[in-house]
């Protein structure tokens, strides 16, 4: 059955704690320049670790990689496991990547407290990459809600806007209240564990481990219960439509770094295809749920485009667009179908390259103006004409242009929906429409027509540290928008799989091979597949167990 | 009824620890009157190390397996028996530390002060062994007596003797409804050994005292609706007082409240259920949403006490095996979080003689090793992971999920969240706002001490729990006969 794969050194242990480790290095550290060179070693570092990841992932393979597993917490059925499969190998890459761009741009935008700055960063990257790579639920869960303590530091204390204080307790406690629901869904889902492992004799009794858990029948009318409650947590953190109104306060009012963090990584849709989907499969395909969650998803993508369509201010416009492409993505996902979980997986790669670039862009032109409202702007481009096009192309990118990363997402996002529901398919198509309207209409009205007479002159294109951050969002733009195969061949496995066991529910799984799981991980711990791993031939992974 | 004691020396070796700890006390007091010119430092780190040797001989018992009962079953040496000792002694050489630098602002009597802590920790020390109704009577009240007098000790000061004054009269009450209670029970049952207790039926008489004796215990612990002296003796007491009354007196009484309910009242599981998830939603919610309007950092640590102890509940609420190990595990991360932060608050209270929340503000700046601890043990409080707390929190709700308590699993997690709310006000205080005066904080070493030991426990028992719950589940072992009802883990819910 599931198949997992180890490495040769727990890469995956030093990807979650290296930035930590950074973070420790810079406390002691007093130097202003010192401390920003480190920031920015440490995240070259992780860059380069998350590229070996990347160059020995198996791709086309369902299999769990790079595993990591330690008793941690063995009387409640906690582990240490980490490990990465389809699903989650390019979220690694992709924050590693956008942490070193947040590095590089903070390096002379944030000028007061630069020490705690970086060490709330570092500290957050650690727990990003920690809530990406968890296998355990409880470990997921732990990251999930660190993430909270550096993210309230940033926005407080480094936000630009004067409501950032509102604006950090409400994201916090909003995440928090959806997060202790998901809570008792996560428990509920190792009680039931622990009545059919109690009724098969089977140890340990308890288990938060995701394959422990995906061995397990759950029947449907419980699964219904835990799904809803892991849905309000991860609804709250996405944020879906209804639970979506800490985002724009949190996004305008935090500083550029922690709105590209918040909009590019998108952390709740994540956790609807890492675990909602393959625990509670049945769940998940009951009939009233995907309506429900494809509804609100519609209704997020038009009113998130709407409203976006009014706002003269960029970066709450980015905000609103962000809520808007997050429709796209939960709708791809209740698809059910292959395309659309590929298309919503590979949009939200993309977001973290064209709405966390529009958010890097809005930063520019914010140190310029020190405003993103449009009452600033006006014809810009002939000043700026660098910084003109980058937000163009990133722009174009963001409403899926073909030839860009968006378009290849949103297609096959509108592709599986067609498939499953093709009403929800015409709806969203006028998102799309919308989501062009939006963007260009700001684009016209911010950079050309005649100079305002307000824009002051002295005002300059980018700089090299500027350009390095476009650049670099412009390669990944057009590498993902016109050769996409290496990034969709990684994940295929795993969807495939997905798809599969959407199919089969629990049940069905559990009366089958239910016990091959465990027995198989255990009978992989003999010393000969361990010397696979060391051998150098091939990719350097060793298989633990036989599919 | 005749009363055989057989008593041999070898069964009295089972009090060592209390009968070291009498003599030891009784060595400090002596101390105290006939050298007058010995520091009074010294006299706290002379009862430190009594309580150190106390401490190694628990532990030696605990690891040698030292078991047994006195005088007919009235005071008993078992696993959980040595746990709470264990959480006692630990205490109170934290708080005795603590109080170093707090015990030169009494005019009079600072001796006194170390022989009243440590006649308090022994009276305590006996709670944790009380197996019958008459020795639950007599340790509850003599672990009391010494509270009376630490509360009222700032002679000079109104709110102190306020304080003494209430807890003393609503002490007295308490003490007489577990009296009334008591007699009640003793006059259904003609027995007072509560294993005996426990075959007996359900007459209106025997209910009207277990709910009298119920009372009384939930004074001891401040639950609400019985928390009434709590926010204000926490208020006026010496600090040091405050935490010691805060922790060492709940973790006594819950040794009581687990060998009553699981041992007495273990057949009257589904009756007494409900009175506990009552009890605890209404702490956690009153507890909660009070504390959020407090000024005072000492009024908030009593009211989210408060509501500590509806989280504590939880697990008594659950009723299990699982919920005992729960109840003490929680109790540890309780100790070392709230110890922690009342730490914080007696070392603030010396160097800038306030208790004010305001006047917290840039601790940051002042002392970045206080604010980071007190960040810690407030986020511990909390429930934030990776911290102890948290462990806590999820060992308490996965033994109430377990036994189907949704209704106060929802409200307790909802309680998480507006407990974030009001902790958060003070971390706001400490790191965003700027401080009016902006001179550095110094901490005297046995203050850093105690504030080390603090986050070192909050921090093995969110990161490394595994050794602690081991040792909880085996002093909990003789519950493991009480089995769960068998019910279904989740509730079918309409539709799908």
């Amino acid at each position: 059955m599931m198949q997992e794969l180890t490495y040769a050194f727990p890469i995956l242990s030093w990807l979650v704690f290296l930035p930590l480790i950074g973070a420790l290095i810079i406390w002691v550290l007093e130097d202003q320049d010192l401390i920003r060179k480190s920031a920015l070693g440490i995240s070259a570092l992780q860059l380069a670790l998350a590229a070996l990841v990347f160059k020995d992932f198996v791709p086309e393979s369902p299999a769990m990689q790079f595993t990591e597993r330690l008793a941690w917490i063995p009387a409640l059925g906690i582990n240490y496991h980490l490990a990465i499969d389809g699903i989650s190998v390019l979220f690694v890459g992709l924050t590693a990547f956008l942490m070193i761009l947040v590095v590089l741009y903070s390096w002379d935008t944030v000028r007061v407290r630069i020490k705690e700055y970086y060490i709330a960063l570092l500290a957050l990257e650690t727990t990003i990459v920690g809530i990406f790579v968890s296998l355990d639920l409880i470990l997921f869960f732990v990251f999930w809600e660190l993430m909270l303590i550096p993210s309230y530091f940033l926005i407080k204390l480094w936000g630009g806007g004067a409501e950032r204080q509102y604006a950090a307790l409400k994201y916090v406690l909003y995440t928090l209240l959806g997060s202790v629901f998901m809570l008792v869904g996560i428990v509920l889902l190792n009680l039931n564990y622990h009545d059919w492992a109690v009724a098969h004799a089977v140890q340990p009794a308890y288990s938060f481990d995701f394959l422990d858990l995906l061995a397990v029948p759950i029947p449907p009318d419980q699964q219904l219960l835990m799904f809803w409650l892991i849905f309000l947590g991860l609804a709250f953190k996405a944020p879906m439509f209804p639970f979506h109104t800490w985002l724009p306060d949190a996004l305008v009012e935090g500083p550029i770094g922690m709105s590209v963090v918040l909009a590019g990584l998108k952390l709740g849709t994540y956790g609807f295809m890492r675990f909602s989907l393959p625990l509670l499969p049945d769940a998940s395909t009951n009939s009233h749920v995907v309506t429900a969650l494809m509804t609100l998803a519609l209704v997020g993508i038009l009113y998130g485009a709407i409203v976006a369509l009014i706002q003269p201010d960029f970066r709450r416009l980015l905000a609103f667009s962000s809520i808007s492409h997050l429709g796209f993505v939960v709708l791809g996902i209740f698809a059910l179908n292959f395309q659309g979980l590929q298309g919503s997986l590979l949009t939200m790669i993309n977001l973290g390259f064209s709405t966390a670039g529009l958010f890097f862009v809005s930063g520019f032109l914010y140190v310029r103006r020190h405003s993103t409202d449009l009452s600033a702007f006006g014809g810009a481009a002939k000043q700026v004409p660098l910084l003109a096009t980058f937000l163009l192309i990133i722009g174009l990118a963001s409403i899926g242009l073909p030839g860009t990363n968006g378009f290849v997402g949103e297609f096959l996002i509108l592709l599986g929906t067609f498939q499953a529901y093709w009403l929800f398919g015409v709806f969203a198509v006028t998102g799309v429409i919308f989501g062009a309207a939006y963007f260009l209409w700001y684009y016209e009205r911010a950079m050309f027509g005649p100079l305002s007479p307000n824009f002051p002159r002295t005002i300059t294109d980018l700089n090299a540290r500027e350009m390095i951050i476009a650049v670099s969002l412009c390669i990944m733009i057009f590498w993902i928008g016109l050769y996409p195969s290496p990034f969709l061949r990684m994940m295929n496995g795993s969807i495939q799989a997905l798809t599969e066991r959407l199919e089969r529910g629990t049940v069905a799984t559990a009366t089958g091979t239910r016990l091959e799981p465990r027995a198989s991980r255990h009978e992989a711990r003999d010393p000969e597949t361990n010397n696979a791993a060391i051998s150098s031939r091939g990719p350097r992974l060793a298989s633990r167990a036989g599919s | 009824m005749t009363f055989t004691l057989t008593l041999s020396p070898a069964d009295l070796l089972l009090m060592l620890p209390e009968l070291f700890l009498t003599v030891w006390l009784c060595v400090v007091l002596i101390i105290d009157f006939s050298m007058p010119r010995f520091p009074k430092r010294n006299l706290a780190y002379l009862s430190v190390l009594g309580l150190a040797v106390v401490l190694a001989n628990l532990v030696w018992y605990d690891r040698a397996g030292v078991t047994g009962t006195l005088f007919n079953h009235m005071f008993v040496l078992d696993r959980m028996a040595i746990f709470f000792k264990i959480f006692i002694v630990v205490s109170t050489i934290l708080v005795i530390l603590a109080s170093i630098d707090y015990v030169k602002r009494f005019k009079f009597f600072k001796g006194e002060y170390y022989f009243l802590v440590l006649m308090s920790a022994l009276g305590m020390m006996f709670m944790a062994s009380a197996n019958d109704l008459l020795s639950i009577f007599i340790t509850l009240e003599f672990s009391t007596f010494g509270f009376y007098v630490l509360v009222a000790y700032l002679r000079e000061d109104p709110a102190s003797n306020e304080a003494g004054l209430k807890f003393f009269i609503l002490g007295v009450f308490a003490a007489g409804l577990l009296a009334y209670g008591i007699s009640l029970v003793y006059g259904e049952t003609g027995k007072i050994v509560l294993s005996d207790i426990a075959s007996a039926p359900a007459t209106p008489g025997l209910i009207i005292g277990y709910l009298l004796i119920f009372a009384a215990l939930g004074f001891k612990i401040g639950a609400a609706p019985f928390h009434s002296w709590i926010p204000d003796t926490y208020h006026g007491a010496p600090t040091p007082v405050t935490a010691f009354l805060s922790i060492a007196p709940k973790g006594a009484a819950f040794a009581i409240l687990l060998r009553l309910f699981f041992i007495s009242l273990a057949a009257f599981k589904p009756a007494w259920v409900l009175l506990l998830v009552l009890t605890s939603i209404l702490s956690m919610t009153y507890g909660n949403i009070v504390a959020i309007a407090q000024k005072n950092i000492k009024r908030l640590l009593a009211y989210s006490g408060i509501a500590q102890i509806g989280n504590v509940l939880i697990g008594l609420a659950a009723g299990t095996k699982m919920g005992s190990d729960a109840i003490l595990f929680y109790l540890l991360t309780y100790l070392f979080a709230n110890l922690g932060a009342f730490a914080i608050v007696i070392a603030v209270g010396n160097l800038i003689n306030s208790d004010e929340i305001e006047d917290y503000n840039g601790l940051n700046r002042r002392s970045p090793f206080l604010a980071f601890a007190m960040l810690v043990f407030l986020l511990s409080l909390a429930g934030v992971p990776p911290l102890a707390g948290f462990i806590g929190k999820l060992y308490i709700f996965v033994a109430a999920i377990k036994e189907g308590l949704y209704t106060l699993i929802i409200v307790g997690l909802v309680n998480v969240v507006i407990s974030i709310y009001y902790y958060l006000v003070v971390v706001k205080k400490m790191y965003i706002n700027e401080p009016v005066d902006n001179s550095p904080l110094v901490v005297s070493a046995p203050m850093q001490a105690v504030i080390y030991a603090s986050l070192a426990g909050t921090l093995i028992l969110g990161i490394y729990p595994q050794p602690v719950i081991d040792w909880v589940v085996g002093a909990t072992m003789m519950f493991s006969h009480i089995v769960a009802p068998t019910v279904a883990v989740v509730p079918p819910i309409i539709g799908g």
